[in-house]
């Protein structure tokens, strides 16, 4: 039988050497994923924890100066996944992983803060919706903190003069991202607070990775938010972006551009309210003008004014009726009358003085033609008479006696010379006799003498 | 019934106010057509000079330049192109 070597005998301490060197040698550069349990950071900085699987654990440690490059804290049961190297303490036996990175498993780092410091200051009360203030309806002065250049400030002052005027923007110009931006963002919300015209900031930011909006999920922004004289509006990245300094704003918007439309609302509504008015006005005068032909239309429609013009008909037609019988009585009382008149003229006229007259007119031609017809018969006896009476008178006439020779001496005024005395001698004297005269002149005046008769 | 004179400053918000009361009133409609047309034409006022306040408005952006610490001026602030 060939001699069996005796065995080589180890002590502890080579052991635990022996397995230090190897374990570190061949795990010097290892990525590990485990939950964290049974954390505790010490006050020296480093941090103390184990990694555990379902199965297994092992002890970590994460020494300060790589904990302090931690955006995040470490606590039991996050799933993590660190970088590090095995060490054995050879006291023990024991051996820890040191681990010089560690990430949360799933999310980033940064996401982790994320949800960490929402988490604390949602704890704190700080996200609550009574710490909500109202914003001013119609503000006049409108903060704004964001970057100078970029799309955000481009968009939000477009949508201010959209949403019109009568306001005025105080820019406070930042850096919105990288090394030292949150400080700047934190102390723009405090010093626009300040001045005592700002009735409203705004904090905006254009799109970008979560790495870009990191300032303003910095816990310095979000307390710069929440301690605010005046109400914050914040619209930082797109939609779907959220930060912490969203939860702690009065108002989170999607986008800047939402922003500033929520902060010039006020207005906006008021000048649509306006141009609502000014048309209503106009549509209400409009109306009432139709309204009031309408009324005039109606009206003339209306059962009182078909009643009334019903009524008027009838009346008209009764006004007809009792003229055409006023007519009628009129002309049969007419008709009587001229009758009556008529009829007295027919009995008037038989007592009418001209038929008196008349007759009277008759009586007196009668009584004429016989006046006349007796004048003429007495005419004629008178006339008879007096030829007789001539014949008888012509024997007794002067002018007979001439016949028989005698003469008569006129005077020339034709007096009849009687006397002597009548006429003085050389007086022209007229000498009439039968058949004719004779001029003569007294030649001498004898008296007495005469004619013997 | 103050504002008589279009140059005068109003108040945006009182115009519209006294427009919206004249509004409500016309649409009442229980006004004499004459009363209607004296309201119509105040309000044709008003509305004028809401639209000039309106147009004559612009939007004012200035900076804030830091001075020194705490300290600020102001300065007309145009976008860069």
């Amino acid at each position: 039988m060939a001699a069996i070597p005796a065995p080589k005998i180890l002590s502890v301490s080579q052991v635990n050497r022996l397995v230090a060197g190897m374990l570190e040698e061949y795990f010097s550069d290892i990525w590990i994923m485990g939950e964290v349990s049974n954390f505790k950071a010490y006050p020296s900085g480093h941090l103390y924890f184990a990694l555990k699987d379902e199965e297994s654990q092992i002890q970590a440690v994460c020494f300060r100066d790589s904990a302090r490059k931690l955006k995040w804290k470490l606590e039991d049961g996050l799933l993590v996944i660190g970088h590090g190297r095995l060490e054995v303490y050879v006291p023990n036996g024991k051996y820890q992983i040191i681990l010089d990175t560690i990430e949360p498993k799933g999310l980033g780092a940064l996401q982790k803060a994320f949800e960490q410091l929402k988490k604390k200051l949602e704890q704190e009360g700080l996200f609550r919706q009574e710490r909500k203030r109202p914003l001013p309806k119609l503000p006049k002065v409108i903060g704004i903190v964001t970057s100078p250049v970029g799309a955000a400030i481009h968009d939000m002052l477009k949508t201010l003069r959209l949403h019109k005027a009568h306001l005025k923007v105080l820019l406070y110009p930042v850096q919105v991202q990288g090394e030292g931006a949150a400080e700047q963002i934190a102390g723009a919300i405090a010093g626009l607070g300040r001045r005592e015209d700002v009735e409203v900031i705004i904090v905006g930011r254009g799109g970008g990775s979560f790495e870009d909006l990191w300032p303003f999920n910095e816990e310095i922004v979000a307390r710069a938010i929440a301690a605010s004289r005046v109400p914050v509006v914040t619209g930082i990245g797109h939609e779907v972006d959220f930060t912490i300094a969203d939860f702690v704003a009065d108002i989170r918007a999607a986008t800047p551009t939402a922003a500033a439309q929520i902060v010039a609302q006020g207005w906006h509504e008021l000048e649509e309210r306006f141009r609502e008015v000014s048309s209503d006005l106009l549509n209400v005068m409009q109306e009432r003008l139709f309204q009031e032909e309408q009324k005039v239309e109606e009206l003339s429609r209306h059962r009182a004014f078909e009643l009334v013009s019903r009524r008027i008909s009838e009346i008209s037609h009764q006004a007809e009726m009792q003229r055409a019988e006023m007519v009628n009585s009129i002309r049969s009382r007419l008709s009587g009358v001229t009758a009556t008149v008529n009829s007295l003229t027919v009995r008037l006229s038989r007592q009418s003085p001209v038929a008196k007259i008349k007759g009277w007119q008759i009586q007196l031609g009668s009584l004429n033609s016989r006046m006349e017809r007796s004048m003429t018969a007495r005419r004629s006896g008178l006339s008879a008479r007096l030829e007789g009476l001539a014949g008888s008178l012509n024997a007794l006439s002067p002018l007979s006696s001439l016949a028989r020779g005698y003469s008569i001496c006129l005077k020339p005024d034709g007096r009849v010379v009687k006397s002597l005395s009548q006429v003085d001698v050389g007086e022209p004297v007229m000498v009439r006799v039968e058949d004719g005269k004779l001029g003569c002149e007294v030649k001498e005046k004898i008296k007495g003498g005469g004619n013997g008769k | 019934m103050a504002n008589k004179n279009t140059a005068e400053k109003i108040d945006f918000e009182q115009a519209l106010s006294e427009l919206e009361r004249i509004v409500k009133q016309l649409e009442a409609g229980n006004l004499s057509l004459e009363k209607s047309l004296e309201l119509f034409e105040r309000g044709v006022k008003l509305a004028r000079m809401c639209k000039e306040k309106l147009s004559e408005a612009e939007l004012k952006v200035n900076k804030l330049i830091k001075e020194r610490e705490g300290e600020f001026t102001e300065a007309p602030f145009t976008e860069e192109d």
